[in-house]
């Protein structure tokens, strides 16, 4: 029985910590981000604003922080929610590797226009 | 459809109803969060495609739209910040007066928010 | 003094039971005159005893130790014999069995994973120096014997494994009662298993599917938490499996 059920998983505790950090990086972030583009300034989402904020070194380092812990909180999640049903106990190590090549994916697409900029 | 278990309330607590709202307004915020980077492409098309991006989501009618996401958001911040206490294992015992401090701080941090956002988009 | 004296009187309660015969569910209606003190267990037999003796259930002792008589309640899973049919208060008693268990007649639910479950987290005492011919004591100081004594009360009924969101989509889940019961072994200063447990705890079927829905908690009938048990399980299971893999390097 013990042995029918197993499947070995390293990264399921780095997988579960890490959730929980960025869920707390982000709880930070988010409402900096929210504050400094809708409650500040009236203009802050004027192009040249945005453009201002995406060449400012500190921005990009903040931007660059956000980016990776809501691209591996969200579809870290969403491994979570797939994994819980009978359909991701079939496909788990299908579904692991998509959801790292998407968390890689949306990570590459967000640095892309970080350095563009 | 064994999934909609998730969502079967009847009978069930606060903690379990917040377990379903969790799960809900994370799949919203996945969404949203896909829909908020492809927004950004439009940078790269220079100003004035961005402006006319921002024209038309930026306007007194998404309002009720931005107004509900951020309640979305609030709610997944709070609950997930009460989740992350207890699962580290901390102030279990006080589980039920955090729930409801929880409820609370989401009400609060919403209608502030909500005021903000109208009085940022549509003015006083 | 007035309310006292209307409940002793006792009243007519409607008993509405989802029936299931092996091949369809129904409900059936019955009509219990219920008295002060009478449990739903009592209920059903009376129903049994005078209307309908196909009317499957399983009980034993009627005092809530034997796990054996939990079933929904007006939506809620209960031990039928610690249930008072007045305290409900109301005048039609909905009485289904568990969810998340196969259901094999009226209220008998299969327990036969969740009780394969159990076994598969070793729930027991496992020692390097077992010697029968020779059986020394085990000391243990009370502080020592409080960590744990809560988890011990479980009586397997099935009430959390009922209303666990995650065991709801995954047959193969552990579920909340086992991983108390492993996290209750774990901590017990006399054990030395804990390597074996965490097998199966650390697993795909294990920690990581709680989300911490906290329901087991709300519905255990014997309040033994098993939702704070988990959540330490899983702290113990991420240190031991980050800490397995940092000795492998």
């Amino acid at each position: 029985m013990a042995e029918e059920l197993h499947t070995r998983k390293v990264l399921e505790p780095l997988g579960w910590i890490l959730q929980l950090l960025t869920g707390l990086l982000l709880a930070i972030l988010i409402t900096f981000h929210f504050f400094e583009t809708h409650l500040i300034a009236h203009d802050a989402l004027a192009f040249e604003n945005v453009i201002a904020r995406l060449t400012d070194p500190a921005h990009k380092v903040m931007y660059g922080l956000l980016l990776a812990s809501v691209s591996f909180h969200a579809f870290n999640g969403l491994r979570a929610i797939l994994l819980d049903t009978e359909f991701g106990a079939r496909n788990t190590k299908a579904i692991n590797i998509l959801i790292v090549l998407v968390i890689l994916g949306a990570f590459i697409y967000g640095l892309g226009l970080l350095f563009t900029f | 459809m064994d999934l909609l278990k998730w969502f079967e309330v009847r009978g069930k607590s606060l903690f379990y109803i917040s377990y379903s709202l969790h799960r809900i307004t994370g799949l919203i915020l996945v969404l949203y969060l896909v829909m908020h980077l492809s927004y950004l492409t439009s940078l790269r098309f220079g100003e004035e495609i961005y402006e006319s991006f921002i024209a038309t989501t930026v306007t007194p009618t998404f309002l009720i739209f931005d107004i509900l996401l951020v309640l979305v958001g609030v709610y997944h911040g709070v609950n997930g910040l009460r989740l992350i206490l207890h699962e580290f294992g901390l102030a279990y015992d006080v589980r039920r007066p955090i729930l409801y401090l929880s409820y609370f701080l989401v009400l609060v941090l919403w209608l502030y928010a909500s005021y903000k956002l109208y009085v940022f988009i549509v003015g006083v | 003094m007035e309310n006292k004296d209307k409940s002793n009187m006792g009243r007519d309660v409607i008993f509405r039971i989802k029936r299931f015969d092996g091949e369809k569910s129904y409900w059936s209606d019955f009509v219990v005159p219920a008295q002060k003190g009478m449990t739903v267990l009592e209920g059903l037999y009376y129903i049994k005893g005078t209307y309908d003796g196909s009317l499957s259930f399983r009980a034993s002792c009627r005092m809530g130790i034997c796990g054996s008589c939990a079933m929904k309640i007006n939506d809620k899973p209960r031990l039928a014999c610690e249930t008072q049919i007045l305290q409900l208060n109301s005048s039609k008693i909905k009485i289904e069995p568990l969810d998340n268990f196969r259901v094999l007649k009226d209220l008998i639910t299969d327990f036969e994973g969740f009780f394969a479950k159990h076994e598969a987290v070793k729930p027991y005492l496992i020692r390097k120096d077992d010697n029968y011919a020779e059986p020394v004591e085990l000391i243990q100081k009370p502080e020592e014997l409080h960590a744990y004594y809560d988890f011990t009360l479980c009586i397997k009924c099935g009430a959390c494994f009922s209303v666990c969101p995650a065991a709801a989509t995954r047959d193969d889940y552990l579920g909340p009662a086992a991983m108390a019961a492993a996290y209750r072994f774990n901590i017990d200063t006399r054990d030395e298993g804990r390597d074996e447990r965490m097998f199966m705890v650390c697993s795909d079927v294990g920690v990581w599917r709680c989300h911490f829905a906290a329901e087991c908690s709300e519905v255990c009938p014997k309040n033994i938490e098993p939702a704070k048990a988990i959540q330490k399980l899983r702290f113990q299971a991420a240190v031991h499996m980050i800490k397995k893999a940092l000795k492998r390097w």
